[in-house]
């Protein structure tokens, strides 16, 4: 990578992991009074599926929305492809979230009024496409997803897992460098997260895209490459290298005693 | 491996050793004399404990064991490493945990190294389920839900030590 | 449990307090309204007090010859009222000549003026001081000795004067009277119930919004009180006490707003006082409230809402559980058309086919149109918001517009209710502008064309014989010097001199041709002729008199009609203030007490048109900020609804601008829609009732109107737009941390 030239944004190192799309040093968040991280550092490899994992009040989803570029860290630095994105400001860090980033939430994302097709559409209508091509691409998740024939319903029409499968093709329909997923499967039944799950892994690893995915159920950090603890503010260092992109099948295992 | 890690904590006599592991580990599975002398003597054939004089009286009852640096080693060595990640596995998660609370180890780490490994296994499972047959899913569902609970367990454990380590350092 | 209820109340939250506070704003607002009305017809009446002293002449015979009511001992006098002008604005003015010593006094002032003094108005005797003498000062002769107090003058603007003469002078005046005694009080012949139905129907046109607001923000308060009362419930309060508790919410927020309602109109009532209810703007001391009234609303309004709340808890039982789901409200049927279709059905139909004959049968088909197509209009409301945003959406291409209409086509019932008030208020004021302006302008236009409004014309009345006082009085003799003097005038183009026919044949005018030839916007004689009979009065023709008309000739020599006496004068001008001003001085000045030159404007009818469509504006002005009050609550309202969807858009990477945006069309659009549409309406029903009851065609109305379309209209948009820092707050990042 590029570690000789100052261009603004840009830091002038050695990158410790080469191939690292997005990188987090040392950040310190609080609210208030309240610390919600303590000098947390991850890097997170291209096409790389990561789990921040961690108990409740550990500030895996601030860690989350600080990679994201939604909170400005009160310190430390966030890295994006070499960029910093705690400097920037608002709106460049608002159109770079919009251009290059996928997000999907446990739950409520889905605008009600609009029309599943339409509520995938909308981030490439955000970015400034046309209302057919946009409606277009956005029908082609559709079918692959599982969801035929729900274009038209709305959110209130369909079931939780039918709505986060919507969500995800939102998240991904913008071909994304990376998705955040925050509790993609915190509101569904077994069954239906698992089949978020599949389709979510199958998807990013399709595309390339890389994937930081918060969540507290160890089942479904199993379908991460790698997982980070969180715990009390800060990043507990994992015992395992960065893993490749695709994870070979293994047999059953060593038989048991 | 249990009763060394014991005699770490303090030289003992037979006797003294069969009373505290009953009452740590038994659960109404004492131990019986017999097997206790029998592993001291292999241990001590092995190097890893070295008996003390005989107090008058004779009998091997009334040796005092000494535990070597090789059996310290060992015990280190036993609680660094992870547990091979199966169901059922409580018995020797558990062992690990009050030995190292009594041996003042960081129990911590040990939970955050087996959780890894645990999460380890778990991965493989589900990519076997990808990439397996519908046999294979109902398998590796199997010893990914078991695991999951053996997951739930290490962080309430790991969420309780404190109290835990007040408990057995009585 | 009250005194429980209201520190639930109070200390609610910063929600609870958002609730009551924008309950309270709308209470406000209703009660400065009804505040304003009564004030304002306790003013109506306190002014028309004071106008029955000016007009005596009009009023019965005994005045003229010596009223058999005077008060022993008093003198009498002679009195003389006419109403002068300057720059289209009346003056009432009184030339009096005492006949003794205790002479009445008229109200206003502390002693009669001699010759040479006069008393004016505030208003007028500012004007004197600040326009040249030879508009203005130089017709009173004399100098001014004091002002005319408040209980003369029907308004604070009201130009008055009072001028002391010699006796000799007044009596062969035209129309002077003797009185020993001033009437005050009403004047009889000046009625005001035309006042007060328009006032009624101001109070109507504004009620609407008002009660659409006041809908709105309890509404939005009643979705989330359902939730607390639900979690009280469940802690195991009865119903009786939350209804008690919600008795209590409503009487507090009623009485906050009671109490900033009478804020509001005590702070804005010298301001409310200048409106022109009456034609006139009242003093501010006018405006006054009985004390049963403040009783009655301080008392009334807290009550009325205790039990409104009272009565609405009882019919909704609140479960321990909450209301059930939202579910998704039924969609508007176009059926809902059919009135509005019939209305314009029936409007159409009377242009095209003709008007009933009776009078009674033309206001029956314009009023049941008129009704039965606003009627229509809110009726139809929400399925025209419906299928409109639905066509909307089907062609949005901007994910702002996509939003915006899907939101309004999911929901044109709520979306339609808040901007529904506005329909009524805008719709009379168009209809009134319409038709005012349009009879305003017509007539002038129509009696002499464009130039109509530029004419001086001045009726010239002989003095009076005083033997015979029935006698009609003869002409006058209009001097060259006068005419020179007008001439000289810099503006005038030509004076044209009617006179009076010789006795024995009919009452009409004559003119002298050539000069008639000058100032062509009169009509024209027959050519050849030199002499034509003429009709002297612009006010009193029929509506579709032309100015192409031609005056029958008459057979008399030019020089012949140039002997005869004159009985007016008119006068061609540009129509700049000044020279209008400067000839109605010198003709003043020329024939003391024997002319009053008017132009078209200056009747008080016109006053009182100008001042109706004045009060048209101020209803579209006042009205359009309300409906943006009701539509902010909306957005308020819709927010909460959809805080989670819109934070996570904007965690997303949606920029607030987008959002704003949408707020921004959901709530302009259906504003702008509804103002046009209920303006065109407006002005097609004026321009049926123009066509079909005067003959006249709908002129548009002048930029006054669309001045106050166009400060209602942003009024309202600043309104919308002081939601939006509300809006980034609410869909902050920190609102998506609440998972």
């Amino acid at each position: 990578m590029n570690g000789a030239g100052m261009n603004e944004g840009y830091v002038n190192e050695n990158f410790v992991n080469e191939g690292c799309v997005l990188e987090a040093r040392e950040i310190v968040k609080s609210f208030g009074s309240t610390p919600a991280l303590r000098g947390a550092s991850v890097a997170v490899g291209r096409g790389e599926i990561l789990a921040v994992m961690g108990p409740s009040g550990s500030g895996k989803s601030t860690l989350l929305h600080c990679l994201a570029g939604i909170l400005v860290p009160d310190g430390g630095q966030v890295l994006f492809g070499g960029q910093r994105l705690d400097t920037m400001k608002e709106n460049p860090r608002s159109a770079l979230r919009r251009d290059k980033f996928g997000f999907v939430f446990q739950f409520g994302q889905l605008v009600p009024e609009l029309t599943a097709e339409e509520n995938v559409a909308l981030p490439l209508l955000l970015a400034g496409a046309r209302r057919a091509e946009a409606v277009r691409k956005a029908r082609a998740w559709f079918p692959r997803l599982g969801l035929d024939g729900l274009e038209r319903n709305r959110s209130g029409e369909m079931s939780g897992g039918e709505a986060q499968r919507v969500a995800l093709a939102r998240g991904l329909v913008a071909d994304p460098e990376v998705l955040f997923a925050d509790e993609p499967t915190g509101s569904l039944d077994s069954l239906a997260g698992e089949r978020v799950m599949d389709l979510l892994t199958a998807a990013a690893r399709d595309q390339g895209t890389t994937v930081v995915l918060v969540t507290h159920e160890p089942r479904v950090a199993a379908y991460a490459d790698r997982e980070i603890i969180v715990r009390d503010g800060v990043v507990t260092t994992t015992p395992a290298a960065p893993a490749a992109s695709a994870a070979a099948a293994f047999g059953t295992g060593r038989g048991g005693s | 491996m249990t009763l060394l890690g014991l005699l770490e904590r303090k030289p003992s006599y037979g006797y003294d050793l069969k009373r505290d592991y009953d009452g740590f580990f038994g659960r109404g599975k004492p131990l019986q004399f017999g097997q206790v002398y029998a592993t001291l003597a292999r241990l001590a054939r092995d190097g890893k404990v070295s008996a003390g004089d005989s107090e008058p009286g004779g009998g091997p009852d009334r040796k005092r064991y000494f535990i070597t640096e090789a059996g310290v080693a060992e015990v280190d060595a036993w609680l660094a490493e992870t547990a091979e990640p199966e169901p059922h596995l409580q018995a020797v998660l558990f062992t690990k945990v009050i030995l190292a609370l009594l041996l003042g180890r960081p129990a911590e780490s040990y939970l955050d190294a087996q959780r890894a490994a645990h999460l380890r296994r778990m991965r493989e499972l589900t990519a076997l389920k990808r990439a397996g047959g519908p046999l294979d899913t109902y398998l590796a569902d199997y010893g990914l839900f078991h695991l999951e609970a053996d997951l739930r367990w290490i962080d309430m454990t790991a969420a309780r030590l404190d109290k835990l380590a007040e408990e057995v350092r009585r | 449990m009250i005194r429980l209820a209201v520190r639930l109340t109070l200390n609610g939250g910063r929600e609870a307090v958002t609730r009551l506070v924008i309950t309270a704003v709308a209470v406000a607002l209703g009660v400065g309204l009804l505040l304003a009305v009564l004030a304002a017809s306790n003013a109506i009446d306190a002014q028309a007090l004071r106008t029955g002293w000016f007009d005596i002449t009009g009023s019965s015979d005994i005045h003229i010859t010596g009223s058999s009511h005077s008060a022993p001992g008093a003198s009498p006098e002679w009195w003389l009222s006419s109403y002068d002008a300057y720059d289209q604005q009346p003056i009432e003015r009184v030339d009096v000549a005492a006949l003794g010593p205790h002479a009445p006094v008229p109200p206003g002032i502390t002693r009669l003026p001699g010759p040479g003094q006069y008393y004016a108005s505030p208003a007028l005797a500012a004007l004197l001081r600040s326009v040249p003498a030879d508009q203005l000062a130089d017709r009173y002769p004399g100098h001014l000795i004091g002002t005319v107090g408040p209980a003369a003058l029907q308004s604070p603007e009201s130009l008055v004067i009072i001028i002391g003469r010699a006796p000799a002078q007044v009596a062969r005046a035209d129309g002077a009277a003797r009185v020993t005694s001033i009437f005050t009080g009403r004047d009889p012949t000046n009625s005001t119930q035309g006042i007060a139905a328009v006032l009624g129907i101001v109070a109507i046109a504004l009620l609407f919004p008002v009660l659409v607001f006041i809908s709105t923000a309890t509404r939005l308060a009643a979705a989330r009180r359902e939730q607390r009362f639900a979690a009280m419930r469940l802690a195991g309060a009865t119903p009786r006490q939350v209804s008690v508790v919600a008795t209590v919410e409503a009487a507090i927020a009623a009485i906050a707003g009671t109490a900033a309602g009478f804020c509001l109109f005590f702070g804005f009532r010298s301001e409310l006082a200048r409106i022109p209810f009456s034609g006139h703007p009242f003093f501010a001391g006018d405006m006054r409230l009985s004390p049963p009234a403040i009783i009655v609303v301080v008392l009334g309004i807290p009550a009325a809402a205790a039990v409104v709340a009272h009565v609405a808890l009882r019919r909704v039982r609140i479960s321990p559980l909450g209301t059930a789901r939202r579910v998704r409200a039924r969609r508007p049927s176009a059926w809902r058309t059919l009135p509005l279709l019939a209305g314009i059905g029936e409007l159409v139909y009377f242009t095209a086919v003709g008007h009933p004959t009776t009078v009674n049968g033309q206001l029956w088909a314009y009023l049941g149109g008129g009704a039965l197509t606003v009627a229509g209009v809110v009726i139809a409301g929400p399925w025209l918001t419906m299928a409109g945003s639905a066509l909307l959406a089907g062609r949005a291409s901007r994910p702002a517009g996509l939003l915006a209409a899907r939101r309004l086509a999911d929901d044109p019932k709520g979306a339609f209710r808040a901007i529904s008030g506005l329909i009524l208020a805008v719709f009379t004021a168009t209809v009134a502008v319409g038709i005012i302006s349009s009879m305003t302008e017509n007539h002038a236009l129509q009696t002499f064309g464009a130039a109509g409004r530029h004419i001086l014309i001045a009726g010239l009345t002989g003095p009076r014989n005083l033997q015979d006082p029935n006698a009609a009085p003869g002409g006058v003799a209009v001097p060259a010097s006068v005419t020179g003097r007008l001439l000289a005038v810099p503006g005038v183009s030509s004076v044209v001199v009617s006179h009076v026919r010789p006795a024995g044949t009919t009452a009409d005018n004559l003119v002298d041709c050539g000069q008639l030839a000058r100032l062509p916007v009169l009509g024209s004689c027959a050519p050849g002729a030199s002499v034509a009979a003429f009709d002297l009065q612009p006010m009193g023709s029929t509506p579709g008199t032309r100015r192409t008309r031609v005056w029958p000739t008459v057979a008399m020599s030019a020089a012949r009609v140039d002997r005869l006496p004159a009985s007016g004068l008119l006068v061609g001008t540009n129509g700049a203030t000044a020279t209008l001003e400067q000839a109605r001085t010198i003709i003043e000045t020329s024939f003391p007490l024997q002319a009053s030159p008017v132009t078209v404007f200056d009747s008080q009818g016109q006053q009182l048109l100008a001042a109706w469509q004045q009060l048209a504006g101020v209803v579209i002005l006042a009205g359009l900020p309300i409906a943006g009050c009701s539509l902010a609550v909306g957005v308020i309202a819709g927010l909460t609804d959809r805080k989670r969807p819109f934070s996570l858009l904007r965690l997303a990477g949606a920029p607030v601008g987008l959002l704003r945006r949408v707020v921004a069309l959901e709530s302009s659009l259906p504003l702008l829609v509804v103002a046009v549409v209920s303006a065109a309406l407006g002005l097609l029903v004026a321009e049926l009732f123009l066509n079909s009851q005067l003959g006249l065609n709908l002129r548009p109305p002048g930029l006054a109107y669309y001045g106050y379309v166009a400060g209602g209209v942003l009024l309202s948009l600043g309104i919308i737009a002081a939601t939006f820092p509300l809006l980034s707050r609410v869909t902050g990042p920190e609102a998506a941390r609440s998972e």
